[in-house]
Formats: structure tokens, sequence, C-alpha cells
């Protein structure tokens, strides 16, 4: 087959000579290392478990920047060297929460989303809702069943949003 | 059968022309199979260029589902023609 793009990019012109007629790759089957690598992948317990840790880091760099942004409240009392120490432990406690919210988020959506598209056999946008809406629910389940309702509808329709915006770009 | 090995030309040409439907048929279930499951579970629009997790979860059940219905129907086949 290749050689027949070849005869029919020559003949298109002479002028076209500089042009290379576009090679055709031969397919090429998987290997066993390809294979093994997405099994693993598409292991739902290996899936959440990379998403927690990566929304950990995410997470411990947003409570290190948001905790840097907080004024301590006694501001008169303290001198230079008390107020560095409470500004660190400020923002170390903040971005130690703000991990353990934020792992714990990744966790939960990723394996909601990895159980539910493998149940469905279906890659589409309800396995997004579904899995936002099961993410919002447990973080906001404290609040009560009304609060959960609300966050799985705002965290589903974030998460929806997110995944478009993605989608569009990579 | 005392005598396993083809002795004539004629057993040898039977043989070799069944090995060649054998071989026919395997290479049209595959073809079927493939075809089948391929419309059946990916998408018309490509958005990346590997099986995501819902298309290789339908992939799975779906060639289960086609081997088993062909050994099934394989089966009965063969059981129905035994005895005639």
């Amino acid at each position: 087959m290749s050689s027949q793009n070849k005869d029919s990019a020559s003949s298109t012109g002479s002028s076209q000579e500089q042009q290379k007629p576009p090679q055709i790759e031969p397919i090429r089957l998987p290997t066993v290392e390809e294979m093994r690598g997405q099994d693993i992948w598409n292991n739902c317990a290996v899936r959440s478990v990379v998403s927690g840790v990566m929304g950990g880091g995410l997470g411990l760099f947003m409570g290190l920047f948001l905790g840097a942004l907080d004024n301590p409240l006694m501001q008169e009392e303290m001198t230079g060297r008390q107020m560095f120490i409470y500004q660190a432990k400020q923002m170390g406690r903040r971005s130690w929460s703000s991990c353990k919210a934020f792992a714990l988020m990744g966790l939960v959506f990723s394996a909601a989303e990895c159980v539910v598209e493998k149940a469905r056999a279906k890659h589409d946008t309800t396995n997004t809702v579904v899995a936002g809406c099961v993410t919002g629910g447990t973080i906001s389940a404290r609040g009560g069943p009304k609060a959960a309702c609300a966050g799985c509808a705002g965290f589903a329709a974030f998460s929806v949003l997110i995944e478009k915006f993605l989608d569009r770009h990579a | 059968m005392a005598a396993n090995k083809p002795s004539s030309a004629l057993e040898k040409e039977q043989i070799f022309g069944m090995a060649e439907k054998e071989m026919e048929y395997r290479v049209e279930l595959f073809n079927k199979l493939t075809q089948t499951c391929f419309s059946k579970c990916v998408e018309n629009r490509y958005k990346e260029p590997e099986l995501n997790m819902g298309e290789n979860s339908c992939i799975d059940r779906c060639v289960s589902k086609y081997w088993q219905v062909t050994n099934l129907v394989g089966q009965l086949l063969g059981n129905n023609q035994g005895p005639m």
C-alpha cells in the first residue's frame, strides 16, 4: 500500500518533488509490557491511590500558599521571631489539612469513576456526574442530608465543567 | 482404526482440505468477532488513540460472550449431526 501512495504522490506533479510522500506505518500490535502497563493502569485500586497521592500533593502546595496569606490575630504582642514561628506553624497546619482533604477528594472521585465506568462499560459524562456526586456527598456528609445533596450537585457540576475543559484542550 | 498414518494421496488431500476449511473458518470467526465487538464497543468519534477503561471492559465482555455462544452453538450442531 505504501508503494501505491508513492506512485500517486509522484504523479500529482513534478513541482511537488520536494514534498515527501506520507509514510504509512505498518500495524503494530501492543507488546506484552504495554499490555501489562495498561492492565495495571486500568486497575481501580491503583488508579485511585495514584489520584489520591496527586491530590495530596496539590493540596499541600495550595495549603502552603493559602496559609501564607493568612495574617496572625495578635500582631502587637509578638516579636519578629515569634511571628515567624507562628506563621510557619500556621502554614504547616493549613497545608496538612488541605492535603488530607484534597487527597480524600481525589481518591474518592477516581475510585467512583473507575468503578462506574467498568460496570457500565461505556465512556460517558454520566460516569463523571455520578463520581462527582459521590465525592461531593462524602465531603459534605457531616452537615446532614441537605448539605450532602447540595455538595453532590455542586461537585458534579464542577467536575463536568473541568472534564469538558480538559477535553477541549488536551 | 488400526492404520493411523495416511498412506494414500487421497487421504492426504482430504486431510489437507479439512485443515484448509478449518483455517478459513477460524479466520472468518476472528474477523467477524473483531468487527462485531468494534462496532458495538468503540464510539465513532475518536478522542484519544488508546482504548479507555469502559471500552476495554466492553470488549472483554463482548469477546467472552461471542466465544461462549460460538462454542455452545458448535456443540449443539455437532451433537445434532452425530446421531444423524
